[in-house]
């Protein structure tokens, strides 16, 4: 059987948290496919220390690797018995078939690697857009494969699983430009969200609190430039954010939480500094002017006011 | 001579280490050292008020939610300070209570079934357990089932969990229709009946109006409290694990529990009577300081200048249940007072949770914008929750709505910071005169350790 070690560094867990939360196959069910060696808070019998000096002497192989939380090597700020995370990725680096970076934080760095006093927080491979994390750009585990970062605060636990069920059957996974699975990460936020046809005709929201409105132009919404299907994959299989009614943050994106003002949309002169991904300033505006005169009215009333 | 021993904690929340200090086999002295340190408050500091809606909830991914809450609090208080009336729609108030309902539940099961019954595993062997191993047990992907399950509760309202920022100074962003409420509904009903079949024994109702462990035992078919309550017994843990007798809640749910300070009486909380103290930290007034005596990342808190716990136990004791009022009587504030705390929560939390779902008007407001721009609001502001390991404190001062300060006192810095020169923290004084390295760890774990949240 395979086997999958977890190791933790600098993070708070919603990784794991999330990963509970799976569902088809739930968690106990990945993990009657690949035998767990360690995760720190599943293990009751194993302690790291033994385990990692197994794996050295060669007596336990591990096929995936999964690294939650970003990395550091200093020790005053993370510690692990008498490792740094730093120190144990080097000793299994060599010795894993893939090496998974489950969540923003092992991926990008995320908000630890925001921390003014320790600049040496990064992620497995990447620092936020540089590939100037832990281990060198070009680096790659045996498979050939490098990092595969599935980033997320937290990571939908159905893109961990059906990454590892994927790679476990044999099948191929193409990554894209951040190493993230494409099949999964190709699809935005905006995809699926039922406020889209509020985006079309330009119907926004101005505040909170309301079914209805697209929260994009007034509201901060990153849906339309984010990497994620959260509304094909939906969160806890029920819902998303944006469904919910908060605007996305675009926390699957390697500069996350870098963006200050969550929930503004920033401006020049009355058009978003950032528009929906493959379209132009010029483009967004013409569709926009447009849809304005088209109104839709089905979407200036309340929905429960509607025929 | 007494003997050292350090050991690195797993199955908690991040990580702990715990330096014990061992004299005619039993612990003489006990050191929690929260070794992990983020730096949250540092993070904030400069950033718009509103993005630390966002920051926060990412302090801890198991009660992520509850800082959520204590952020909104912290800045819908910085505008009553700078005197502007921030109107909270009932239906916002009711929607916060039901997701942070439905997240301690999701915490308490995790906590019962991943992380407290395992220690049993490693203090017998008998086929009856079989059931709690980890991952392969029939109860232990139980409780995976149902803490999943709960929330879900959340995702409706919020849109996920873990680590959503739905909640916003006015209100909540949503706008549920009848059907999400009836679906929410749904989901704690299942979650009923798990607890009513497996956790109790009994129903939920019948349970919570026991009022004594005699009458528990006699009224409850079997079950996995019962099982507990017979397992502490065996082992003795009914009677260890004691600390300060003092209990400390800061914040009211209606249904569920009562704010308040009890020390040999109840009485009211005063945040002004709240302070940390530093000389054993690593985080100290002035920057960071690693000298020898210093051990953690947390600091110590004090209310009036004596530590306090905070838990679901303090909840019990501050509403006056007679359950624990009874059970206190003659365990006093035990390991097993302590856990059994946490598991009677999830019977009471979900009796509230359909109360609440029940209040719930669609057709009347969950938001109303606060009177002003954040832009232009100054001063200081508290929020004040309740979390599923006890209580919860955020401070922050803002000039013109960016973050000069942020402060943040976590359940588990009361519970599990290190000592001061008068006092040990309410875990280390529990775990003194514990007898074996197993039951060292347990008794810390019944205060639900989660180190992430102790240093943030
Ligand atoms: S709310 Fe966000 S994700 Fe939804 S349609 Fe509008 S921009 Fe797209
Ligand atoms: S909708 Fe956006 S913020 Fe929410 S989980 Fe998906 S990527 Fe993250």
């Amino acid at each position: 059987m395979k086997t999958l070690l977890w190791i933790q560094g600098l993070s708070c867990n919603g990784n794991t948290q999330s990963l509970l939360n799976a569902e088809n196959p739930f968690f106990y069910e990945i993990f009657q496919k690949i035998k767990l060696i360690y995760h720190p808070s599943f293990s009751y019998r194993e302690n790291l220390q033994t385990i990692i000096k197994k794996v050295k002497e060669e007596k336990i192989k591990i096929n995936f690797l999964v690294v939650e939380g970003a990395v550091t090597s200093d020790k005053r700020f993370h510690k692990i018995g008498d490792y740094s995370v730093a120190q144990i990725l080097e000793i299994l680096k060599d010795r894993a078939d893939y090496i998974i970076a489950a969540g923003n934080c092992a991926s990008f760095g995320n908000i630890p690697a925001t921390f003014p006093h320790n600049t040496d927080v990064k992620g497995v491979q990447y620092k936020f857009v540089q590939k100037e994390g832990f281990f060198p750009p070009d680096f790659k585990t045996r498979s050939g494969y490098p990092v595969i970062n599935i980033p997320g605060c937290p990571m939908h636990p159905a893109w961990f699983t059906q990454t590892i069920t994927a790679l476990l059957e044999g099948k191929k996974v193409i990554l894209d430009q951040f190493n993230r699975p494409k099949e999964l990460f190709m699809y935005l936020p905006h995809d699926g969200c039922t406020r889209n046809e509020y985006f079309e005709w330009k119907v926004e929201s101005e505040e909170f609190g309301h079914k209805e409105g697209c929260l994009f132009y007034n509201l901060g919404c990153r849906g339309p430039m984010t990497h994620a299907p959260c509304n094909k994959i939906l969160w806890n299989r029920i819902s998303s954010k944006t469904r919910a009614g908060m605007p996305c943050i675009g926390c699957t994106e390697f500069n996350f939480p870098l963006r200050e003002n969550f929930f503004e949309t920033k401006k020049n002169m009355g058009i978003p500094e950032e528009v929906p991904l493959g379209v132009s300033k010029r483009a967004y505006i013409t569709i926009t002017g447009v849809a304005k005169t088209l109104k839709n009215k089905r979407l200036m009333v309340k929905l429960e006011e509607t025929d | 001579m007494p003997k050292v021993r350090k050991v690195v904690l797993n199955r908690v929340e991040g990580e702990i280490q715990l330096k014990l200090v061992w004299e005619k086999g039993k612990v003489k002295d006990a050191f929690i050292i929260a070794p992990n340190f983020r730096g949250f408050e540092f993070i904030l500091e400069g950033k718009p008020a509103l993005d630390a809606l966002v920051i926060n909830p990412r302090i801890c991914g198991i009660c992520g939610h509850a800082h959520l809450i204590a952020t909104t609090k912290a800045i819908e208080n910085l505008y009553e300070n700078a005197g502007l009336k921030i109107d909270i729609p009932q239906n916002a108030r009711l929607i916060r209570d039901i997701t942070l309902g439905a997240e301690i539940i999701q915490n308490h099961l995790r906590w019962f079934y991943m992380f407290v019954m395992p220690d049993f595993l490693k203090l017998e062997k008998s086929k009856k357990l079989k059931d709690f191993e980890p991952i392969k047990g029939y109860k232990w992907q139980k409780a995976v089932d149902f803490s999943s399950r709960i929330v879900k509760v959340i995702a409706i309202f919020g849109g996920q969990w873990p680590h959503t920022s739905y909640s916003v100074p006015g209100g909540v962003v949503c706008d549920p229709t009848t059907f999400d409420l009836t679906e929410a509904k749904s989901i704690v009903d299942s979650v009923v009946g798990f607890a009513q079949q497996e956790i109790f024994g009994m129903d939920i109702e019948d349970y919570l109006s026991v009022s004594s462990e005699e009458e528990y035992l006699k009224k409850s078919k079997n079950s996995d409290l019962k099982k507990f309550i017979f397992m502490c017994k065996k082992h003795q843990l009914d009677h260890a694990g004691k600390s300060y007798h003092r209990f400390l809640t800061v914040c009211d749910m209606e249904y569920a529990f009562s704010k308040g300070i009890t020390k040999k009486k109840r009485r009211n909380f005063y945040v002004e009577k709240v302070r940390e103290i530093d000389s054993y930290s690593y985080l100290t007034e002035n920057g960071f300081s690693f000298d020898k005596n210093r051990y953690s990342w947390a600091k110590a808190v004090r209310y009036d200048g004596l530590p306090y716990e905070t838990s679901p136990l303090s909840r019990r004791i501050n509403s006056r249940e007679k359950l624990f009022i009874n059970l206190l009587k003659h365990y006093r504030d035990s390991y097993m007072v302590r856990m059994w705390a946490r598991i009677d929560e999830i019977a009471r939390l979900l009796y509230a949770m359909k109360m609440w779902i029940e209040s719930i008007k669609p057709s009347e407001p969950f938001y109303i914008p606060p009177p002003a721009d954040i832009k232009e609001i100054s001063g200081k502001g508290v929020g004040l929750c309740e979390a599923a390991r006890g209580s919860l404190i955020h401070q922050l001062t803002a000039e013109k709505g960016i973050i000069k300060k942020y402060n943040i006192i976590t359940p588990s810095t009361w519970n599990l910071g290190p000592r001061c020169e008068k006092y040990l923290s309410p875990a280390e004084k529990a775990i003194k005169g514990a007898d074996s390295q197993i039951k060292a760890e347990m008794i810390l774990r019944s205060f639900d350790v989660c180190s992430v949240c102790t240093t943030h």
